[in-house]
């Protein structure tokens, strides 16, 4: 087989697992802060995706401002889903499948809502570099793509920083692993959980920003993005933000390493039997044991 | 907002084009009631939306020039979801409460399926805007097709390639939707067209970067390669890994959204299609034009297909006799050769659609428009 296309199968799956990754980051970090799975991770991509967009062709916003305000809205989104949604949830003795089932309603209703006001259309948003590629022994990679895995790779070390380094960060982990011993050391759980979910919506809308110049804006894209995204992050731990887009990386690199070896027709079935037989042997995820310990 | 400002334009054009006409004739009378059923949301709402507005436009035109043998005609349109089931309940409160004479519609295969079981028992007549379904559709008496059958798109494609292109040797690259569904007939005609596909790659929908299916289909060599799939993604992917050979796509992807979507990528993609807005057949100027002052934008083959439903339905109620007409004679006044703004219509025929090879146009995206190509296939 020709050098070419292997390179070019490595460098789509790190493009896919990234993509992944950075979806699996955000449910990493509310699965991590509140111990909740949060079906609408996609969907603060989407979110994310919608507000650049207007931003920009709207009201010519120049991409920079415009992306810091995706993540902005995507953490003000993230803060209201925990005040609308999960604290009301909460209050009422909630269970893990009423809180699946709470953010999986909401997902659907951000899809249809972006359907009514924002139409079926996909709309295309400028990445980094426009439409440019850079060619690697023949095979290539968009800029864009580039620059999410660097942007990608960054926001892990910074958060690996932020949970390690800073008293929230340490805080937000003792508010999930034990609230009622955290609220006696004086820790506001519910003003952590917030920050939380305010912390997943960022992560979501920087998602949303990164991945909408490769697929386009559209308003089924959150929940494909999230489904992708929830096996990334299982794989990963589910609470390590590494072990996530490790994660995504392991599915995307399986996924375009068996459509050149074997056939794109037999991509899912080797991913997912992969994906199983590592669960099987590793149940608690890849870094699953060193997440819940802070790692 | 956009959507809201469209509304306005249209109603505002719609309201102009009534008092335009008003001097002309006035149709008086209840309203001939037809019901639509579409997939306005949902998978399926691609296209619903642009049949909706191909059927405004034509209830508009028909009221216009005086309705149905003097009579208002009323499109009752109602959206199915693309779910099949919803389509069956919508049917029946179109057929018994509101007592619609004729059917427009479903969207989709399924819901065809659903509403037609209810239209063939009343024997009502339905245009739909599916092709040839399964095969209990053929011992339907009034059940009538406005779009080919997807046997016929792939012959299409096929006509393209082996005779203007002379290439034998195909890659394809396909998702597993739409594109699966194209390839599946593809597969059943490559034998007479005497062509071999040297790579087949698919991907699910909604895939962020099929590079690497993409590289495999360049590094089986191929002539050309059919890309066939409801996403941009794919056509990009496709130029970025230096596909260089002819790119021949399918109906279902010639639409000015996914152009503008594939952004610059998208110049050279061969389209076998109906209709080319910007440079229409004669007997679709009247369409076209009517459509772009109506919705400032130029229509595509789903619109052509909404305009084209509703026309025939028309002619064929005022061909039976009108409002008293049996809903059973309006489908045998129906039954017969239309000449549409998309395609001309033999509904006579064993598949009730009766397009040929001949009413296909070839188009080629320059820098984000339609360019109708001189091929013809007979």
């Amino acid at each position: 087989m020709v050098l070419s296309l292997w390179i070019q199968a490595i460098l789509s799956g790190v493009t896919n697992g990234f993509v992944y990754g950075l979806i699996g980051l955000g449910i990493a970090v509310v699965f991590r802060g509140a111990r909740i799975i949060n079906a609408m991770q996609g969907d603060f991509a989407l979110l994310g995706g919608v507000v650049a967009y207007l931003l920009v062709h709207n009201l010519g916003w120049p991409l920079p401002a415009a992306f810091l305000a995706a993540m902005l809205s995507g953490a003000v989104c993230g803060m209201l889903v925990e005040r609308l949604l999960i604290r009301p949830t909460a209050r009422r003795q909630g269970t893990d499948d009423s809180y699946l089932l709470v953010t999986l309603g909401g997902a659907f209703a951000v899809s249809a809502s972006v359907l009514l006001y924002f139409g079926r259309d996909s709309y295309v948003l400028p990445g980094i570099g426009g439409d440019q590629s850079v060619d690697v022994f023949n095979a290539a990679i968009r800029v864009h793509a580039l620059a999410l895995i660097v942007i990608g790779t960054l926001v892990v070390i910074a958060l690996r920083w932020f949970y390690r380094g800073t008293r929230l960060g340490q805080a937000m982990l003792a508010a999930s692993i034990d609230p009622d011993g955290a609220q006696t050391i004086g820790i506001n759980v519910p003003l952590v959980r917030t920050l939380t979910f305010g912390l997943g919506g960022l992560v979501g809308g920087l998602a949303g920003m990164l991945v909408t110049p490769l697929i386009n804006l559209h308003y089924e894209m959150g929940l494909l993005l999230t489904l992708k995204g929830f096996a990334a992050a299982v794989l990963g731990g589910l609470t390590s933000p590494f072990g996530a887009v490790f994660g995504g990386l392991v599915l995307g690199l399986v996924e375009s390493l068996a459509i050149v070896t074997v056939s794109s027709g037999y991509k899912d079935v080797i991913a997912m039997t992969i994906l199983i037989l590592i669960m099987i042997v590793m149940p608690q995820g890849l870094f699953g044991r060193r997440g819940r310990m802070g790692g | 907002m956009v959507r809201s400002v469209s509304k306005l334009l249209i109603c505002t054009a719609i309201a102009a084009g009534a008092l335009a006409t008003a001097a002309i004739a006035q149709p008086k009378g209840e309203p001939i009631k037809i019901g639509a059923i579409l997939s306005l949301s949902g998978p399926g709402a691609g296209l619903g939306q642009p049949e909706r507005a191909g059927i405004l436009l034509a209830e508009q035109a028909i009221n216009a020039r005086g309705g149905i043998n003097g009579q208002p005609v009323k499109i009752i349109i109602e959206d199915d979801g693309s779910k099949p089931d919803i389509a069956k309940s919508k049917a029946e409160r179109l057929v018994f409460d509101e007592k619609v004479v004729a059917m427009i519609g479903p969207s989709l295969t399924a819901s065809t399926g659903a509403v037609s079981a209810i239209t063939n028992a009343e024997g009502l007549a339905q245009i739909t805007f599916t092709g040839l379904g399964p095969k209990i559709e053929l011992t339907y008496k009034s059940l009538y097709h406005v779009l080919p059958p997807q046997e016929l798109n792939a012959r299409a494609m096929l006509e393209y390639t082996t005779k203007a292109l002379k290439a034998k040797r195909i890659g394809v690259l396909h998702d597993t939707g739409y594109g699966q569904v194209v390839l599946n007939s593809l597969n059943a005609l490559h034998d007479k067209y005497g062509v071999e596909f040297t790579a087949v790659e698919k991907f699910e929908v909604g895939a962020t970067d099929v590079s690497a299916q993409a590289a495999k289909v360049r590094a089986a060599n191929p002539e050309v390669v059919f890309v066939i799939a409801t996403s941009p993604v794919p056509f990009r992917n496709a130029r970025q890994v230096k596909i260089e050979q002819p790119i021949v796509s399918a109906i279902g992807s010639a639409s000015y959204d996914y152009i503008r979507g594939i952004g610059e990528f998208a110049d050279d993609i061969v389209f076998p299609e109906f209709v080319v807005g910007e440079d229409p057949k004669p007997e679709q100027k009247e369409f076209v034009a009517a459509f772009q002052k109506a919705y400032n934008a130029l229509p595509k083959n789903f619109e052509a297909a909404g305009w084209d439903s509703a026309q025939i339905l028309a002619s064929g109620i005022a061909k039976a006799g009108g409002a008293k007409a049996t809903p059973k004679e309006i489908a045998a006044a129906i039954r017969g050769v239309h000449q549409g703004a998309m395609a001309k219509y033999d509904f006579s025929r064993d598949d009730m659609t009766g397009i040929e090879l001949s009413s296909y146009v070839f188009s080629k995206v320059v820098k984000g428009k339609f360019e109708r190509l001189p091929f013809v296939a007979k």
